[in-house]
């Protein structure tokens, strides 16, 4: 894949307060669980919060949005790209999770339920914003981005991962947001986006690929970096 | 364990832990595995960044209105105009009479009888089928109308609080049963709005019956 000019700073510094997430690359077997711990606490919580939501509750609607509603929001922004965007979504999310409540099985967990049908919410709302585009003969595309405020200067390292993100199939996009930046493991991606664990590791891989290949500086300033 | 340069991809996919240490333990002595691995957990730190938070004050205010505006639009229309007419300033003889609309016409979608005649066999009917259906219908429409014809009278002669309850029914059969038929008008092929609206008049012709075994 060609390079996409977006010549990634890999010497920059990155502040990784609140997530120690070097370590985390790309293996599931890396400790991922002190991100998402799989404990009988969390387990139990979320049947808790699934039931009082079964029993029309509105305590487990705020649970569930306590525990979850920042990560939900995280999700909805990087896929939609707007805060009020994202807001709005998640507000729908929720009333699609009130309104399907009778149909959760406990196949998977509540939460992965619920990201199934927040992601499938952002989704809607990119066909649907596809589609004005279409009819008001708008022209831009769908994922054209703010160019930097300062052209020819050099973008940040997330910046250049943003728009190399943009490049990526929406499927490759979703795992590699929820793996890598959300911090949910392989099997929780997996029953969100309804896949294999595999199928999650791969596309994470590719995706992987694909950017590292966007975003590969020419070697001489890799060298200089060096 | 030894690792290779060539083990290296197949480790960023999906390596265990000692694969990682030991491709580590390479990196040190291998220039490019020891860029590829710097450059892929630099991606990872990256995506960290990306996460977004921020304080949303009126997010929680809003969904929980319409979660609650949703929850009350929630019950049938058909409750939904037991709860706000008339229904809650009645007698006891009309609860009973609605408590027995409710437990026969659960009863009747539990037994689902109409499965014997194989209506609700699809969720939506082919043509031929909702034609036939839509005659059948008709038929026993006019039957019920007859029946209602005959027990009009003994509605209308005995002033008693049974009879008053009989008339508060027959209304609201007769209101379930006009939201059923202009619902079934909109989808003529969902077999379970025609099942509904069967049990309804199947109530309506048990209670006609009851009025006129009163006069006997």
């Amino acid at each position: 894949m060609a390079t996409m000019g977006l010549a990634l700073p890999w010497g920059a510094k990155i502040s990784s307060e609140g997530r120690q997430r070097g370590t985390r690359v790309e293996s599931s077997q890396y400790p991922a669980s002190n991100l998402v711990p799989a404990t009988r606490e969390v387990h139990a919580e979320d049947l808790e919060v699934a039931a009082a939501c079964q029993a029309g509750e509105m305590h487990g609607y705020e649970r569930l949005y306590t525990l979850h509603g920042k990560r939900m929001k995280s999700v909805a922004r990087n896929l939609l790209g707007s805060a009020t965007d994202a807001e709005d979504a998640v507000q729908e999310t929720f009333m699609k999770v009130q309104r399907s409540i009778g149909t959760f099985r406990a196949q998977s967990s509540f939460v992965t339920w619920t990201f199934r049908i927040l992601i499938n919410t952002c989704y809607d709302v990119r066909r649907s914003r596809a589609r004005k585009k279409e009819v008001t003969n708008e022209g831009t595309e769908e994922n054209s981005l703010p160019e930097p405020k300062a052209p020819g200067s050099h973008p940040s390292l997330k910046l250049a991962l943003e728009r190399a993100l943009r490049q990526l199939t929406d499927h490759q996009r979703q795992v590699f947001l929820l793996y890598e930046v959300e911090g949910f493991r392989h099997a929780e991606i997996a029953g969100m986006l309804e896949i294999t664990e595999t199928a999650s590791k791969n596309t994470l891989f590719q995706a992987k690929k694909n950017l590292r290949a966007m975003l590969e500086p020419p070697r001489s300033q890799s060298a200089e970096a060096l | 364990m030894n690792v290779t340069c060539e083990d290296r991809e197949r480790i960023f996919m999906d390596g265990s832990v000692e694969e990682w240490a030991a491709l580590e333990v390479h990196a040190v002595n291998c220039a490019e595995c020891g860029e590829e691995l710097r450059v892929w957990k630099s991606m990872s730190t990256a995506a960290g960044e990306l996460r977004q938070e921020w304080e949303s004050p009126y997010l929680w205010a809003k969904i929980e209105h319409g979660l609650q505006e949703q929850m009350a639009e929630k019950p049938s229309k058909l409750l939904g105009w037991l709860i706000s007419s008339r229904m809650m300033g009645f007698q006891w003889q009309t609860a009973t009479a609605l408590a027995l609309l409710v437990i026969v016409t659960g009863t009747l979608l539990w037994m689902k009888p109409w499965d014997q005649k194989r209506l609700t066999s699809d969720a939506f009917l082919r043509r031929s089928a909702v034609n036939e259906v839509e005659r059948a219908e008709a038929e026993y429409q006019k039957a019920i109308d007859k029946l209602a014809a005959q027990a009009q009278p003994v509605l209308n002669e005995q002033a008693t609080p049974l009879m008053a309850s009989y008339r508060e029914k027959l209304l609201v059969l007769d209101n379930a049963i006009g939201e059923l038929r202009a619902e079934a008008g909109q989808n003529p092929a969902n077999a379970h709005l025609r099942g509904q609206l069967l049990a309804m008049y199947r109530e309506k012709e048990e209670t006609l019956q009851e009025i006129l075994e009163t006069k006997r």
